[in-house]
């Protein structure tokens, strides 16, 4: 069925989009907020969770308001995630910072919720409704981290928030004109393994969605527009994904496929064969198809024949957050402890590099000296350095083959701390098989 | 089912090209065992002779405390490191300074049984290393050339 674009449909994807892409459209931003804060990895991983957090646990109850007063509750959730996204950006400390995002989640999750029932209106049915809203939350989602990247990159970070407000204001003239009916009928019980599947695939993203742009940052040293040009790929492969998705029946193999491509894709990336972000171009394309295949159909199968949709919406947008929650409270503190391993390993195999590199002996010391410094600056910008910053003599073959084979250590080492926790997220990309295939024989899909 | 097959078989192709061409193996270099014999290079001049013996020292006290010689090697960049190293391995500051002269002993051995070290010349570095004065390891390679080769 053709959905008719029209303006009220697509001010309400927008919003949709902006909303969920929130949950991720800061994640290149994280270098610079934590050089502005000087706050611990760990404190700043909030700035993720507590959007997430708010939406997971806002999610359901803000349905089941919106179904009976849509108009009412999207009018409100917009004005309050506008207020609350220029508090982000004029927040004075971490702490406010993820106040204002825990509320700019539960806002969201009040738009995006009462988004689907308006849409149910503006697309004139239910079942094009939910795909306009399951599409426009899976661009918003891959779309966020780059999006955060260029703008961080050309305007700085608080930009992100500062443009999301008027944005999301716009998105009020969706209101002019809605005729939304409350839903009157009891919702029923949510798809329970649709909305599992959608919580372990979720945790399975967050992986390729946050560590990757952190490696692309902070480990190969890309600036934000370069790393947001980069994994731009995975929102356009999602696109397809989602888009050509629908012609794989069942649902259920539609989303194991997704689910297996999301598996590979970040097993490949927990073994990559060298630093450099043309060796992630493969994985990304994986992760992004998988992605628009396993969402889109998770969505459906959650959605269909479910008479409430705003409330099994709601279920789904829980379930989506939720996993990001899980992801990121399993990832960060195994990602930070092998980041810390590795640059012991990376210390020693470079005063081994050092030790046994063909310059004159007596500049040795001085030359590992000026490497300890240039780690331990680059260290309080959570940066790995550029080594052939720190050494003299480039004129020198020697000395120029020092630095590439320095280089050569640390971009192994830290490749190698993030490929535990890319593994660890395929596990869960596998994982959500078993919800997959056990909700299969649902007789109301 | 014939989307899930290529999922499948894309995915798994993927992951083992990703392996064939090392993916597993990609982490920093481990560094050698300092207690396993090295071959010693055909040092040429003072400074290389003296960066070996240095080098060999550190092999002999790293093996003695169960660390590599890079460790060392960072445990002297400054006097923290140093006190957190001591902490670590339960080493103080004193037995570190015994160790590596036990150590350029050792150097200083390997070096003449390798002929890089006249007889002669090993005995008189011997003897210097018993006066050398406590402070730090690393900055032997400094002074080695001069303390073995006053008039170099």
């Amino acid at each position: 069925m053709e959905i008719t674009v029209r303006p009220h449909v697509l001010l309400l994807g927008l919003t949709v989009g902006v909303a969920l892409a929130d949950s991720s459209v800061v994640t290149l931003a994280l270098p610079r907020i934590l050089a502005d804060y000087d706050v611990a990895i760990g404190t700043l991983a909030w700035v993720l969770t507590s959007y997430n957090l708010g939406l997971a646990l806002t999610a359901v109850p803000a349905a089941f308001v919106a179904r009976r007063r849509p108009s009412m509750v999207f009018g409100v959730s917009i004005v309050v995630f506008s207020a609350a996204s220029l508090a982000c950006a004029f927040a004075p400390s971490i702490w406010v910072l993820i106040g204002a995002r825990a509320v700019q989640g539960m806002a969201g999750a009040g738009v995006v919720c009462a988004a689907l029932d308006l849409l149910s209106q503006a697309t004139g049915g239910d079942a094009p409704a939910a795909r306009v809203w399951a599409l426009s939350g899976i661009i918003g989602a891959a779309f966020g981290p780059a999006a955060g990247g260029i703008l961080t990159q050309l305007l700085g970070w608080q930009s992100i928030f500062l443009v999301q407000a008027p944005v999301m204001g716009i998105a009020l003239l969706a209101l002019r004109g809605a005729t939304a009916v409350p839903v009157e009928e009891p919702a029923g019980r949510p798809h329970v393994a649709a909305n599992l599947a959608l919580l372990l695939v979720s945790g399975a993203l967050v992986a390729s969605s946050f560590l990757l742009v952190i490696l692309l940052i902070n480990g190969w040293r890309l600036q934000p527009l370069e790393a947001g040009l980069v994994v731009t790929l995975m929102p356009l492969a999602a696109i397809v994904g989602a888009r050509t998705g629908g012609r794989i029946t069942p649902l259920s193999a539609r989303a194991a496929s997704g689910a297996i491509l999301i598996a590979g894709g970040s097993a490949a990336l927990g073994w990559l064969p060298h630093a450099g972000a043309r060796w992630t171009i493969a994985p990304q394309i994986a992760i992004g198809t998988g992605l628009g295949l396993a969402l889109s159909a998770l969505t459906e199968r959650a959605l269909a024949g479910r008479s409430a949709q705003a409330v099994h919406g709601g279920w789904t947008i829980a379930a989506r957050h939720a996993g990001i929650v899980l992801g990121l409270v399993l990832l960060t503190p195994l990602f930070t402890a092998d980041l810390e391993r590795n640059e012991d390993d990376a210390l020693s195999a470079g005063a081994a590099v050092v030790l046994e590199s063909e310059i004159p002996p007596l500049q040795k010391i001085g030359v590992a000296r000026d490497i300890l410094v240039a780690v331990e600056k680059a260290q309080e910008d959570a940066m790995v350095p550029d080594v052939s910053d720190s050494i003299d003599h480039q004129d020198d073959n020697a000395y120029r083959e020092l630095a590439s084979d320095l280089q050569k250590q640390l971009n192994r080492a830290v490749t190698n701390a993030f490929s535990r926790s890319f593994l660890v997220a395929a596990a869960l990309g596998l994982l959500a098989l078993a919800p997959i295939f056990v909700g299969r024989r649902d007789v109301t899909v | 089912m014939r989307a899930l097959a290529w999922s499948a078989g894309a995915s798994a192709l993927l992951v083992a090209v990703y392996l064939a061409l090392g993916g597993a193996s990609y982490a920093p270099a481990s560094v050698a065992d300092p207690c396993a014999p090295r071959d010693w290079s055909e040092p040429r001049g003072v400074n290389e002779v003296g960066e070996q013996i240095v080098l060999s020292a550190l092999d002999g006290a790293a093996c003695r405390i169960g660390v590599s010689r890079e460790d060392i090697v960072l445990a002297f960049e400054d006097q923290d490191s140093l006190e957190a190293f001591g902490r670590e391995h339960g080493v103080t500051e004193a037995e570190l300074e015994r160790l590596a002269r036990t150590g350029l002993e050792r150097a200083v051995t390997d070096a003449e049984n390798a002929g890089a070290l006249s007889p002669r010349l090993a005995n008189l570095i011997r003897g210097v290393v018993g006066r050398i004065p406590p402070g730090l390891l690393i900055g032997l390679l400094d002074r080695v050339p001069d303390l073995v080769f006053p008039d170099s």
